[in-house]
């Protein structure tokens, strides 16, 4: 086998072989990425002023002068080091990680991550329904600002009682999160089986309503603010009725328990959609809703049902958000909802590929923490470095084509593809 | 495609690619210490490795012995709001002008973040911040964890207060420079006032108040206004809206045009650039507005024809104060300062354009008012509802 065959199957597999291939054209994806925002990193760095320069070009560079002496003959600086930034942005989300695992920008980086999961999974969830549930944001609201009002009524009760209060109140405040966020989803869900309402509007428009209604009943001390404060949000919960800090330190508003709810969900909704007949019945609606209902889908109660698992999850994430990272309620909730939907895609909406696709968000996203503290490149073009990432990430057609045209760039293999094709193997296609 | 072909145009793209990126530094900035056509190559390591310890911004000179490293952590909204953060960054930027500071701005999307760049600057050892200044009440719960943490480490918190030994808490009185907007709106609307295009009617007894987002430290602006609506003369009333938003022009303008509408002639917003649709909508009826923070007869030149005058907040002073007295050793952390009028925390100006045209009885009127409160003659309430 001539080195060109080699190479030529090589990239036959890069086109054909699907968990190779993922990884392949994620890796090219990233490498693209980083290599056209390296660009216009060095590019807004001509255009900024500073002092002195983070980072020199020179042909040849130094690594080749340093042997054969002489200088550059072109040699120019730049304002932002695009090598530093893109460590800063990946290296830095997880800090010390291999020296000190609990270190508190790997926590925020595994705290973003957890609620991005269950925003992630809701939208999957829907999506594979065939349901367009642009309204996660809104029921994460809903889910979080339930969570946050009952309990705070509710764990005073269970006060007294130490480790079993949290044993108690804990899975209530998720339970809760799940139900708000989950009759939320509903809502729509029924508009849309019985009333003929597009989803795409009614949950858009359900977003507004969440963060206004949010808005009014934490805005004035008397209903549900916190009078000690000048922020819109509600008293704080008691420390027992949060997720506890287990290994990590209490001031970076982690929890493992919580990571590892998260893993479970992503797990079992997998398991739902894929090992279960209502999963097969709310796929099959989602690929085929006609077949779906011939072959015996209850296709109003499929979209009602999937929406409000959809609005369950995000309703969850809400929880989890209120009882890990704030400990209470606050206006300003983040846009997990509408990065949910972006993981979610990213993950080709399946439940095992969310887990991945929120860990990339949440690093891009603690990332640019580190980077805007580290570095004197402004936020907007940290803004533009993760979107370039996201971009070329969900893209993969993009990289199979480019795999495919490379492919054919390569001298012709003497023999026809004649034995690939009889023997019922993978086409070209 | 053949492969040679492919290999000429990855060539000519690549020579293409350097072209541009010299094009770009033909015209613009850059660094200025390290000129383009500089042909001697130094500093190996620098370019590979860490070149992210060289980040802060030079400001004076080079003596590397007494920087004051400063980190700034700005409200949500970031930089270019036009109002609140750029005013703290005019403090800050004064400083380095004035004193030897080398400074890190930061600037979080949302309010979950703030811990996490308080603890970035105040845990970094390279540069070891000497100041780590908060900007906006919403930092007030994130730094009441984090300063405990790091008991050696400054801060400054504006807007709020935290009560921690090294923390110093900056908070101002709105109430009492909204106080003189109120007096101000009532004098002109109780007289025929006309200035460029637009006027007031003598029989009119009504004034608007546009808020953003209701909250505690927006209704202090509320309540000093409509104080000094009423302290000037019982029977007007301030019809009032929060739109809910402080980037929200177009519902600022609705809210304003109907305001205008009913009969009121000066609108006076806390709203930040939802206020700029509040302008316009004075520009369109032929109104008077009060603007908020800054001078925004300056920072909204456009609509210098409508500013009567803007309540400015001097944020900026705050932040001066606080790298001003790190610089000499004298840091008062610990401490509560609260800005008010006496302090020139707030002060209402007048307009660049129609401050000429306030008759002069006026202006003393609210001159009087003034130093009636900085004597104490002059109670204002921070809650609207004891107005």
């Amino acid at each position: 086998m001539s080195a060109s065959d080699r190479a030529r199957s090589a990239f036959e597999r890069i086109v054909t072989a699907s968990g190779v291939e993922r990884l392949l054209i994620s890796v090219s994806a990233l490498v693209l990425s980083i290599l056209i925002g390296g660009v216009i990193v060095l590019a807004a760095g001509r255009m900024a002023d500073c002092g002195t320069a983070a980072y020199r070009l020179a042909l040849p560079g130094s690594f080749v002068t340093q042997f054969t002496g002489g200088s550059a003959v072109v040699a120019m600086g730049f304002c932002y080091d695009p090598i530093a930034v893109y460590d800063l942005l990946f290296l830095g989300a997880f800090g010390d990680v291999l020296g000190d695992p609990t270190n508190g920008q790997f926590a925020t980086t595994l705290a973003e991550t957890t609620v991005l999961a269950f925003a992630g999974v809701a939208v999957a969830v829907a999506f594979r329904a065939g349901v367009f549930n642009i309204g996660a944001q809104g029921q994460l609201v809903v889910g979080a600002l339930t969570t946050a009002v009952t309990l705070l009524f509710v764990a005073p009760l269970f006060g007294g009682l130490g480790v079993l209060g949290t044993v108690v109140v804990l899975p209530l405040g998720l339970l809760l999160g799940a139900l708000g966020g989950g009759l939320y989803g509903a809502l729509p869900g029924a508009l849309k089986a019985y009333a003929d309402a597009n989803e795409v509007i009614t949950t858009i428009m359900l977003n507004f309503v969440a963060t206004s209604v949010a808005l009014w009943l934490v805005n004035d001390s008397s209903r549900f603010k916190d009078p000690d404060s000048f922020s819109n949000q509600t008293v704080p919960l008691p420390e027992f009725s949060q997720f506890p800090s287990v290994f990590f330190r209490a001031r970076d508003d982690f929890s493992v328990v919580a990571l590892a709810v998260g893993v479970l969900t992503l797990v079992g909704v997998w398991y739902l959609l894929t090992r279960t007949s209502f999963g097969y019945d709310l796929r099959t609606s989602g690929i085929q809703p006609d077949a779906a209902e011939y072959g015996g889908v209850d296709a109003d109660r499929t979209v009602v049902a999937s929406m409000a698992l959809s609005g369950a999850l995000a309703g969850i994430g809400g929880a989890v958000y209120v009882l890990m990272m704030l400990g209470n309620f606050q206006t300003g909730v983040p846009t997990y909802g509408f990065d949910g939907i972006t993981v979610s895609i990213l993950a080709g909406n399946n439940p095992l590929g969310v887990g991945f696709a929120a860990l990339l968000f949440g690093v891009l996203k603690s990332g640019s923490i580190v980077v805007q503290v580290g570095s004197d490149v402004p936020p907007e073009l940290v803004g533009v470095l993760r979107g370039l990432i996201i971009l070329f990430v969900a893209m993969p057609e993009f990289f199979r084509m480019a795999g495919r045209r490379f492919d054919s760039l390569l001298p012709e293999r003497e023999e026809p593809q004649g034995a690939v094709a009889t023997d019922g193997g993978v086409s070209d296609e | 495609m053949s492969e040679f072909d492919r290999r000429t145009f990855l060539k000519t793209t690549a020579g293409l690619g350097v072209v541009g990126l010299g094009g770009i530094a033909g015209c613009t900035g850059g660094p200025s210490g390290d000129g383009d056509e500089d042909t001697t190559t130094e500093s190996t390591t620098e370019d590979t490795g860490g070149g992210d310890e060289d980040t802060t911004t030079e400001s004076d000179g080079g003596d590397e012995g007494d920087v004051t490293n400063v980190g700034m952590v700005y409200a949500t909204g970031g930089l270019g709001d036009g109002s609140f953060n750029d005013q703290a960054q005019q403090g800050l930027l004064a400083a380095a002008d004035d004193f030897n500071v080398e400074y890190q701005e930061t600037q979080p999307d949302e309010a979950a973040q703030f811990g996490n760049f308080q603890q970035q600057l105040a845990g970094s050892t390279d540069p070891d911040y000497d100041l780590v200044s908060c900007i906006g009440f919403l930092q007030q719960d994130s730094l009441s964890q984090t300063a405990p943490q790091y008991p050696d480490q400054d801060f400054q918190i504006v807007d709020q207060t935290v009560d921690e030994p090294n923390v110093a808490s900056y908070t101002f009185r709105e109430h009492e420079g909204s106080f003189l907007a109120g007096v101000l709106a009532t004098e002109l609307s109780s007289m025929d006032f006309s200035a460029a295009e637009s006027s007031t009617a003598s029989d009119s007894t009504n004034l608007g108040f546009v808020g953003g987002i209701e909250s505690a430290l927006i209704k202090k602006f509320e309540a000093g206004f409509k104080a000094g609506v009423k302290y000037t003369n019982e029977n007007f009333d301030v019809s009032t809206s929060y739109t809910g938003s402080f980037n929200d022009p177009t519902a600022g303008q609705e809210a304003a045009l109907s305001m205008y509408s009913s009969g009121a002639d000066i609108v006076y917003h806390a709203s930040g650039n939802t206020g700029t649709g509040v302008f316009q909508a004075a520009q369109e009826k032929g109104r008077f507005a009060i603007g908020v923070d800054r001078d925004q007869s300056v920072t909204k030149e456009s609509y210098a024809d409508v500013i009567l005058a803007s309540m400015v907040k001097r944020v900026d002073t705050a932040v001066y104060n606080a790298i001003e007295a790190k610089v000499n050793g004298e840091y008062p952390g610990g401490s509560q300062e609260t800005l008010g009028l006496p302090e020139e925390g707030v002060a209402l100006v007048y307009g660049q354009q129609l401050g000429s045209e306030v008759p002069d009885d006026v202006q003393s009127t609210v001159a009087d008012a003034r130093q009636g409160i900085i004597d104490g003659d002059i109670e204002v309430p921070t809650d609207p509802s004891n107005v």
